[in-house]
């Protein structure tokens, strides 16, 4: 995770590209890390497909609920991730509910990230205050539990978080779920300034991403933008080429 | 869980060693505890905030008091003379007033008081401040007053106080000679009789005041950050409404007015034959406005969603209940209303949709999942995160992050709580065996959590076996789950070995959930309430039985504890006595009986 903080004192911004493991069959997954890297990302992260997943809105909703019809496993993900021989050059982040870690045991969890070579971990529904029953096992086995934060975080409670973030903050830009939108507000240029402004890691914008003008918006105020809905129903559509301007309007130091 | 204040501190040491009671007792009446206002003051200075000070007096005059509620500071006040009423009014804390009793005149004196606690001490000898000696408990069981405001004393030491505790459930146990060795207080003693009153394990059983919101290992707040914030301001607005008298009163004068409470604990005569083993009483929560005992608690949560300020009230619905309840709430308190409902259920409840619809609540239909109540929960919390400023969530079940298990527990104990009173008064005892349905819980917890330190008093929960255990089609979580996380809490679930929560399946909506409240989980797991499991077919030959036995046609969801306390009574004899929890009436469920029960009307 290194390589994400030599970004930032670069003044390069980060683009993390997220996708549904197993969507279109888990044999699919291993193309598509393929493919994002060769479109420059900085990072890729891996949803696990669960039953209940409150965070998110209705497109990765569905294609999770797709990967569970695959019969999509957290087990299965991290098996078919530890069997990767290719060039692997980016940090691969794994993003799962609570509930598949609990019932995997998040001791052999942890190990088990390892040896996919999973670099850090987001679990949505583990708030701050009972990261305990994880964290100590992804500490131990050198992984990243990735912080969240939000317009609603609160101020003592930023704090908090942010003294503990490592590799980088997941700044969520709506309070809402995830999914496309069409507006960003002056309130979220706002949050990303007081949150970068406090953050020892690089701070990267999340949830609702999915258009060039929001990546004009926020581009001076955060590290780095996180896309997932976006990418998701591209693969989906089979049009995962139209993602690219996206990226590079990231990526690019000056896009056209 | 009980609080416990110790009286009579007059030095420092004993001050500290009584910072773990709730409670601290200077008394400025003549007695050779005596203290004057300024060491009050200063042994005051000893104790954490958390801990109350309250002053003792003896037919003391008014400005005495007030001097030294002002300069101690002084949080209550505790007469223990011949105050009048009037006086009472006059003292700007709460105040606790004292009764000696030796029989049931005094019990009937106290019942009377208009003081915001009453303490009940056995007669004293030589002042009148208390006596050190035990009365005689068994008068008060059979008193209509309120264990809330009950502080019990008198003799009470380490090795007496868990008694007077399992008989009386009071809200505090005030000890004072108990702690002290040769007439004077004793730290050790100070700190192991504290031990003895929290540390109790039946107590622990109650006990739910922990800032984390965990009931043993289950409970706590899993939730999606942006949610963090609205789940803590709900806790701290909740802990300070169920201190306030206003809010209290509030919400009891809705519970009779509108609800029509109390309930009444019939006497189930033909029940009791037919089955012929102990006496039956049924809870009638079947009578409240709406149907069901759900409105106990959407009353409640409406009132604090207005407290905070917030006119936008959510809720999901399985059966309906919840949701007519809600709308009805909402449509008397004037609140905008949405409420989600799987679209499986809407088939199966249209009464109640229609029901809902004409009270001016928005009906959100899920089509999602397996479109039953699990459903609408994450389809109501995807809608409070993203409405969450100005909407509550109103939870329907004694589920969701803290502080929803511990909120709507204490909502719906007033079914318990009424039940305790109406079997003493009827029958002079406790009673053997109590039953009541569960779903995520919440009848169950109301009904069970006033008697769950009565270690005499068996708890059965009830779940749904759908189409039997063994089956994949079923309900019954306890029996069937294994331990994980859904909807905020540590629960336990109905889920595939990777996590994955599965669908429930019931006859019954209401108890079509695969999840179930934490503190039943942990009630469980401590052993002190025993859950079994009724299918499909069991409750609908229950629905049978009570209708035609009683003339109560049950919901559904009651059905399932009719069926199990017909299996529990065949183990008991005639001097024993059962009371089962009817939750609701089955008028919403005329169609699925009229479709299962054709042939036989």
């Amino acid at each position: 995770m290194k390589r994400l903080k030599d970004l930032k004192d670069n003044g390069d911004k980060a683009f993390v590209a997220y996708i549904m493991a197993g969507d279109g069959g888990l044999d699919k997954l291993r193309g598509q890390v393929e493919y994002l890297q060769t479109t420059g990302v900085t990072a890729i992260e891996i949803g696990i497909p669960f039953s209940d997943p409150v965070a998110d809105g209705p497109v990765i909703e569905e294609a999770g609920n797709r990967a569970l019809a695959e019969g999509v496993t957290l087990d299965k993900v991290l098996l078919e991730m530890e069997s990767w021989d290719f060039n692997l050059k980016i940090p691969l982040i794994v993003m799962t509910y609570l509930n598949p870690v609990i019932r995997y045991g998040a001791e052999r969890f942890a190990e088990s990230c390892k040896e996919a070579g999973v670099s850090a971990v987001i679990i949505p529904d583990l708030p701050f205050e009972h990261q305990q029953l994880v964290e100590p096992y992804l500490k131990k086995t050198g992984i990243t539990l990735i912080q969240l934060v939000t317009l609603t975080t609160t101020e003592n409670r930023l704090e908090d978080i942010l003294a503990a973030a490592e590799g980088f903050v997941y700044a969520v830009t709506v309070t809402g779920i995830t999914g496309v939108r069409d507006e960003m507000t002056q309130e979220v240029q706002e949050f990303m300034k007081t949150v970068r402004s406090k953050s020892p890691v690089p701070v990267y914008a999340g949830f609702g991403i999915s258009k060039t003008e929001h990546i004009e918006m926020l581009r001076d105020d955060v590290d780095g933008f996180i896309v997932g809905s976006a990418i998701v129903k591209a693969f989906h559509d089979n049009k995962i080429e139209d993602i690219e301007p996206l990226i590079h309007a990231v990526t690019q130091r000056n896009p056209v | 869980m009980t609080k416990v204040k110790i009286c009579g501190l007059q030095e420092e040491v004993h001050v500290r060693a009584a910072s773990a009671a709730d409670a601290a007792g200077f008394v400025f009446a003549p007695s050779r505890r005596r203290v004057t206002v300024e060491q009050a003051a200063h042994l005051a200075d000893e104790l954490p905030g958390s801990v109350e000070k309250i002053g003792v007096f003896v037919n003391a005059e008014l400005d005495e008091v007030l001097a030294a509620v002002r300069e101690v500071p002084l949080t209550m006040v505790q007469l223990h003379g011949d105050e009048t009423d009037e006086f009472i009014r006059s003292i700007p804390v709460k105040v606790i007033q004292a009764f000696s009793v030796r029989d049931i005149e005094d019990v009937k004196k106290l019942e009377k008081s208009i003081a915001d606690y009453v303490l009940v001490d056995a007669p004293g000898i030589d002042f009148r401040g208390g006596s050190g000696r035990t009365f005689d408990w068994s008068l008060l069981e059979k008193s209509s007053i309120d264990p809330a405001r009950l502080i019990v004393a008198g003799g009470l030491d380490s090795a007496n106080v868990g008694q007077a505790i399992g008989s009386l459930a009071p809200y505090m146990v005030d000890v004072s000679s108990g702690v002290e060795t040769k007439g004077k207080k004793d730290a050790d003693k100070i700190k192991s009789f504290i031990k003895t009153v929290k540390g109790d394990s039946m107590q622990q059983a109650t006990g739910t005041e922990n800032v984390t919101g965990f009931f043993g290992r289950f409970g706590g707040q899993f939730v999606p950050e942006t949610l963090m914030k609205a789940v803590k301001e709900l806790e701290a607005a909740y802990a300070e409404a169920k201190e306030d008298a206003d809010f209290q009163a509030d919400y009891h004068k809705y519970l009779k007015e509108y609800v029509g409470r109390e309930q009444p604990l019939t006497y189930a005569a033909r029940l009791t034959e037919a089955w012929g083993g102990p006496k039956v009483y049924l809870k009638r929560e079947d009578l409240n406005h709406t149907g069901a005992h759900k409105i106990n608690n959407a009353i409640g949560q409406a009132l604090l969603a207005i407290r905070m300020g917030k006119r936008k009230i959510v809720a999901e619905t399985g059966a309906g209940q919840h949701g007519v309840a809600t709308a009805t709430i909402c449509a008397l308190l004037d609140l905008e209303c949405v409420i989600f409902m799987g679209e499986e259920d809407i088939r199966r409840q249209q009464l109640n949709v229609f029901r809902m619809k004409l009270l001016g609540a928005k009906v959100e239909s899920v089509t999602k999942g397996s479109a039953t109540l699990k459903d609408a929960v994450n389809e109501a919390l995807r809608y409070w995160v993203t409405n969450v400023e100005d909407t509550h969530y109103l939870i329907g079940s004694a589920l969701g992050p803290h502080p929803f298990p511990t909120m709507v527990r204490d909502f719906q104990s007033v079914i318990g709580r009424e039940t305790r009173e109406q079997i003493l008064d009827k029958e002079g005892r406790l009673p053997d065996v109590i039953l009541a349905c569960v779903g995520g819980g919440s009848n169950a917890i109301g009904m069970f959590h006033p008697f769950v330190g009565d270690e005499s008093v068996r708890l059965i929960g009830v779940e749904a076996a759908g189409e039997g255990v063994d089956t994949a089609r079923h309900a019954a979580t306890l029996t069937k789950g294994t331990e994980g996380v859904l909807h905020g809490a540590y629960m336990k679930l109905l889920q595939d070995e990777n996590g994955q929560v599965q669908e429930a399946h019931s006859i019954s909506a209401g108890l079509d959930y695969p999840g179930v409240g934490p503190e039943h989980v942990h009630l469980e797991d401590i052993g002190r309430v025993e859950y079994k499991a009724v299918t499909d077919e069991e409750a609908l030959a229950s629905v049978i039985k009570l209708s035609r036995l009683e003339g109560i046609i049950p919901a559904l969801e009651s059905a399932h504890a009719v069926a199990e306390a017909e299996k529990a009574a065949a183990a008991m004899g005639p001097e024993e006595i059962l009371i089962i929890c009817v939750s609701g009436r089955g008028d919403k469920d005329m169609a699925t009986y009229a479709e299962k029960l054709e042939g036989l009307a």
